[in-house]
């Protein structure tokens, strides 16, 4: 019977752990959680009203909002600021939410991706919740809404360990570290300069780089940055 | 976790790896249990339920087909599972779209109302304005006891409209009221848990409603 048998595998256990472990350490350090679901809109305006206004009298209420209607990704990058958290509940092809994906990097917003069928491609999002149904109806059966009271549920269990909320996720312990590395930090374009410049939205604040390596620009561009130099425009 | 008695003395033990792979050892037991427990309760309720489905899912069927509309309403997240049963009736992935409304779904009318009359009237005063002696009228509840969903029934009652109310705990004053014809009640303590099924009971009444649909050719 389609919607009866237990729709979370150990797999998708584990996952939903770890999202509401990395949510209840957002929460602590001051995000607010932004809902998109572009094909469900209730699904989006139903886990902001999870966090705002809990079932469970003395649970604490948490700063969440849908965000509905037109040009999501013009709404979320208005509204998210660096920390915050970004929950999208859409099929993987969901062009939109996959824009909206790819951006957040750049925004450093800490992503969740909820949805069924096919999976998004690896590293799509931070934390990907996803049942493998296919069946076109599954949106309306209430396995999504197990998925987001779950969510709801243990992020709530994680506040009870006030100590292990400490901002160890953000401790850089590697070797090599990437923003002083090589690498190329995610950055998005916001206006340009005639002078062969561009100003750009990055997690850490809004900086001038150069574009001589990739030519021309235009706002909502994605790129990656090193030295304060544009060495590559990725897809946005 | 470490739990040595000298503990108390490191308070930054607390946070160390060993206390997170623990916890997300706890939190993921306890998405299976729970998840299990959803299943459970889904299972025990739809077999419960069959009946009354095949009840109301016929009564709908005759008004879609000659001609009834669905309004569907409830508070806080029933109402947004409100809005997804009008969804799947009106906009179905697969099947023929149904004339199918969520009452929350307007801020204007929801504010003026509210704000005018009285949040207790935000769904009576709209069916007033709207509803026809062939249409249907769903509350979603999980206590069945809302205020303005009960004043909502009782004018959908008095215009003649076909009125199913979902509910939980015990029914609440859904159960046994001349207003509602037919109440699904989830036997759940828990609101999430009591969502969840009222969910799968909506598939399953509008999967029931398209079975005893006649063919186009031969509807009132």
């Amino acid at each position: 019977m389609t919607a009866t048998v237990p729709a979370v595998s150990e797999t998708l256990a584990a996952d939903l752990a770890r999202a509401s472990f990395t949510l209840a350490q957002r929460f602590s350090a001051g995000a607010t959680l932004w809902c998109v679901a572009p094909a469900f809109p209730q699904h989006a305006e139903h886990i902001a009203v999870e966090f705002v206004h809990p079932v469970i009298v003395g649970k604490r209420a948490l700063p969440a909002a849908a965000l509905t209607g037109p040009d999501l990704v013009g709404q979320v990058r208005v509204s998210a600021r660096a920390g915050d958290v970004l929950v999208a509940v859409a099929d993987a092809a969901d062009a939109e939410v996959g824009s909206i994906m790819r951006r957040a990097r750049a925004w450093g917003v800490t992503t969740l991706w909820l949805g069924h069928g096919p999976r998004p491609e690896p590293g799509a999002a931070d934390h990907v919740l996803w049942l493998e149904d296919t069946d076109p109806l599954l949106p309306a059966t209430g396995q999504f809404v197990l998925l987001y009271h779950l969510l709801w549920e243990l992020t709530h269990v994680c506040f009870e360990h006030p100590g292990l909320l400490a901002a160890h996720a953000d401790e850089c312990t590697a070797d090599v570290c990437i923003t002083c590395s090589d690498e190329g930090r995610p950055a998005e374009v916001i206006g340009t300069g005639a002078d062969g410049t561009a100003t750009v939205r990055t997690p850490d604040g809004t900086e001038t780089i150069l574009t001589t390596l990739t030519g021309p620009l235009r706002p909502g561009d994605l790129v990656l940055v090193h030295a304060g130099l544009a060495i590559a425009t990725v897809e946005a | 976790m470490g739990g040595e008695a000298t503990d108390f003395l490191y308070p930054f033990i607390e946070g160390n790896e060993t206390g997170v792979d623990a916890l997300l050892e706890d939190l993921a037991g306890s998405a299976l249990a729970k998840a299990a427990e959803s299943a459970a309760l889904r299972r025990a309720t739809v077999a419960a339920c069959e009946p009354l489905i095949a009840t109301a899912a016929a009564e709908l069927a005759r008004r879609f087909d000659a001609g009834g509309r669905m309004f569907t309403f409830g508070n806080g997240g029933s109402a947004t599972d409100a809005a997804t049963l009008a969804g799947l009736f009106a906009r179905p992935p697969v099947g023929e779209p149904l004339p199918a409304w969520s009452l929350a779904a307007e801020q204007a009318v929801l504010t003026a109302l509210g704000n005018d009359v009285g949040f207790e009237l935000v769904f009576a005063r709209q069916l007033i304005a709207r509803g026809r002696p062939g249409d249907i009228a769903v509350a979603m509840s999980t206590s069945g006891s809302s205020a303005d969903l009960l004043a909502a029934l009782a004018e959908a009652r008095r215009r003649g409209m076909y009125t199913v109310g979902f509910a939980g705990y015990d029914g609440g004053r859904f159960a046994d009221n001349p207003d509602v014809d037919v109440c699904f009640t989830v036997e759940s303590q828990s609101v999430h848990r009591i969502q969840e099924t009222q969910a799968l009971l909506g598939y399953r009444l509008w999967a029931a409603v398209h079975a005893n649909r006649r063919p186009e050719g031969a509807r009132a």
